[in-house]
């Protein structure tokens, strides 16, 4: 199992990318990368991290990387692996790296696609929590009452962020049942790296959900990426999960910081009111009780007696 | 938003005017480049400015890469942002040249790195084409329609400690430049296909695995540095450093300074507290 120590010295995401300084998708790339190993093919849609890995004409990945249009990730991740394999390379690992505009909302119907079709790829979310490429527009999985430019502030109650809970993307893919499904956390590299490692090992469609906070875009400190990171987990508003082969299990039981630890160090949610703050205490509550039920019913399953076919 | 703010400036006195800025994939801290045109008459030209009569250079690390005064006018001058007084700028030629250390200014009274509005501080007094008054409209204009009124207050305060700190005088020629930085191939030379494979160019290496080539050691304002003697060697600052700027060493890791934004992650996981981040200043002020 890869610990923080046994990783490898070579980096297969290079210095010299452009992405801002602290950027969560650029670790969350940089680490996956580093677990994956040369024999990789990358596949990236429109994203930041096309942008800050892939200016003509440098390029920072070490392994081939390709890209078609924002929303093809999993059908040409998809193709390539399937290309692979009639080559006779089935040992190659084809990852697709998307950001959570390019998988919750423009990447969906094709991530649906690949992944009720099990397709042999292993496809890795960066969010970010907005389309922070374009300039920090509201996604599916903004979170409630973030600013964003498109969810500004007003003077009404309409107009006080983001109206909306955040989009549960691991639980629409848990309902493909594909082999592995996990979501993780920056802020805590044990968990983060032993999912990637699992994931790489494992054939079929894995899905793997990693929380990349964004300093600019959540206008916080560019040093606070990794406190933001376990802070998320900890409040309970971000769960770290992995629903593998039919079993759901609860990774990592969160000591319920008070959320507001985690909103203060955000300048997205600087306006918010007593009144959201409680929706949002209240949000992580239901959906704690939530996914302990969903945890409890998908456990794992008491071995019984085959029934023998006479 | 700045080069917006000169032209509001120039508007406020009396001037007609335009801004807009390069249109790139920019991050926060990589290279940028915007322009504003002012004049008494209606403009017409709408084009970037490739002959300037100022140029403004908000960092200094720039000068070592960028010939920014490729295209200045005669008579023109440069405004740097830079601890040095303007007589020990070294650039390509000889310039009329002021020089303000407005990252100082912006971190006093603005919090942030954020250098630009004291620059248009250093601006108004340099040039002396726009007023103050007119500045400070610019910026209450677009800092405070897009932003807070606190934020543009704020700015103003930077602008104006600029404005009295800006320094005149002459920088000296003698900087030579390679006579291209940039890749710029022409159709033949461009291997077939959609995909630039690794090549080695004379401006370094391109295509897969090419970044390094693009050294982005110059974004950082705050520089990390390590004390050995405190590291316990748990590579936390190695895993998270985005940039790959920390390496293994034999006993303790080490930091690299060619492609480190200065984010400051490093020093932020470091349990022991053996990284700590200083201001990086090229040269102290002389008095």
């Amino acid at each position: 199992m890869t610990t923080v120590k046994d990783l490898p010295r070579e980096d297969y995401f290079l210095s010299g990318h452009t992405a801002c300084p602290g950027c969560g998708g650029a670790m969350v790339v940089r680490e996956v990368m580093k677990v994956l190993g040369p024999n990789t093919v990358v596949y990236m849609p429109a994203s930041c991290l096309l942008i800050f890995s892939d200016m003509y004409p440098y390029n920072a990945f070490k392994v081939p990387s390709l890209q078609i249009l924002f929303e093809t990730s999993a059908i040409a991740a998809a193709g390539v692996k399937r290309a692979l394999k009639r080559l006779g390379k089935d040992d190659t690992t084809v990852v697709a790296f998307a950001g959570d505009g390019g998988t919750a909302d423009i990447g969906m119907q094709a991530l649906s696609g690949a992944a009720e079709r099990n397709e042999d790829i292993l496809y890795v979310c960066y969010d970010n929590e907005a389309y922070m490429n374009t300039g920090i527009q509201r996604s599916g999985t903004t979170p409630f009452g973030a600013w964003t430019t498109t969810t500004p502030l007003g003077s009404t109650s309409e107009g006080q962020g983001k109206n909306e809970f955040k989009k549960d993307v691991p639980r629409i893919l848990m309902a493909h049942d594909v082999p592995y499904v996990a979501t993780a956390s920056l802020g805590f590299p044990a968990d983060f790296l032993k999912k990637v490692d699992k994931a790489k090992a494992k054939k079929g469609f894995r899905y793997l959900h990693v929380l990349a906070p964004c300093p600019v875009g959540w206008r916080a400190e560019s040093d606070s990426t990794v406190d933001l990171a376990k802070l998320a987990v900890e409040t309970g508003i971000f769960t770290l999960l992995e629903y593998e082969d039919g079993v759901l299990t609860l990774n990592r039981e969160p000591r319920f910081t008070p959320v507001r630890e985690y909103l203060k160090l955000q300048g997205r949610f600087k306006h918010l009111s007593e009144g959201q703050i409680a929706s949002i205490e209240r949000w992580v509550k239901d959906k704690w009780e939530r996914d302990r039920a969903l945890a409890k019913a998908l456990g794992p399953k008491p071995k019984v007696p085959v029934a023998i076919v006479r | 938003m700045a080069a917006q703010a000169l032209a509001v400036a120039a508007s406020h006195d009396g001037y007609s005017a335009i801004a807009f800025p390069f249109f790139g994939a920019e991050r926060r801290g990589a290279p940028v480049l915007a322009f504003t045109r002012f004049g008494e008459e209606r403009l017409r030209v709408r084009t970037q400015v490739y002959e300037p009569h100022f140029v403004v250079v908000l960092d200094e690390s720039l000068v070592e890469t960028v010939d920014v005064l490729a295209g200045l006018r005669p008579g023109g001058m440069v405004i740097v942002n830079t601890t040095r007084a303007p007589d020990r700028l070294v650039l390509s030629k000889k310039a009329k040249s002021a020089t303000v250390d407005a990252t100082t200014i912006a971190l006093k009274h603005t919090k942030q790195a954020a250098v630009n509005t004291a620059m248009l501080g250093a601006f108004a007094k340099a040039t002396g084409l726009i007023t103050l008054e007119g500045v400070e409209a610019g910026i209450m204009e677009v800092f405070g329609r897009r932003l807070s009124k606190e934020i543009a207050d704020r700015n103003v305060a930077a602008a104006r400690a600029a404005y009295e700190a800006t320094r005149l005088g002459e920088g000296d020629s003698g900087r030579v430049y390679a006579k291209a930085t940039k890749w710029l191939p022409t159709a033949q030379e461009l291997p077939p296909g959609l995909a630039t494979p690794p090549m080695e160019t004379p401006f370094g290496r391109v295509g897969v695995g090419s970044s390094p080539s693009n050294l982005t050691g110059g974004w950082r304002v705050n520089k990390p540095v390590l004390d050995g003697a405190e590291c316990t060697n748990c590579l936390l600052c190695w895993f998270y450093c985005p940039d790959g700027s920390i390496t293994r060493g034999e006993k303790i890791v080490e930091i690299h300074y060619e492609y480190c934004k200065g984010c400051g992650i490093c020093a932020a996981v470091c349990a022991p507290k053996a990284i700590h981040m200083e201001r990086e200043i090229e040269e102290e002020v002389k008095a």
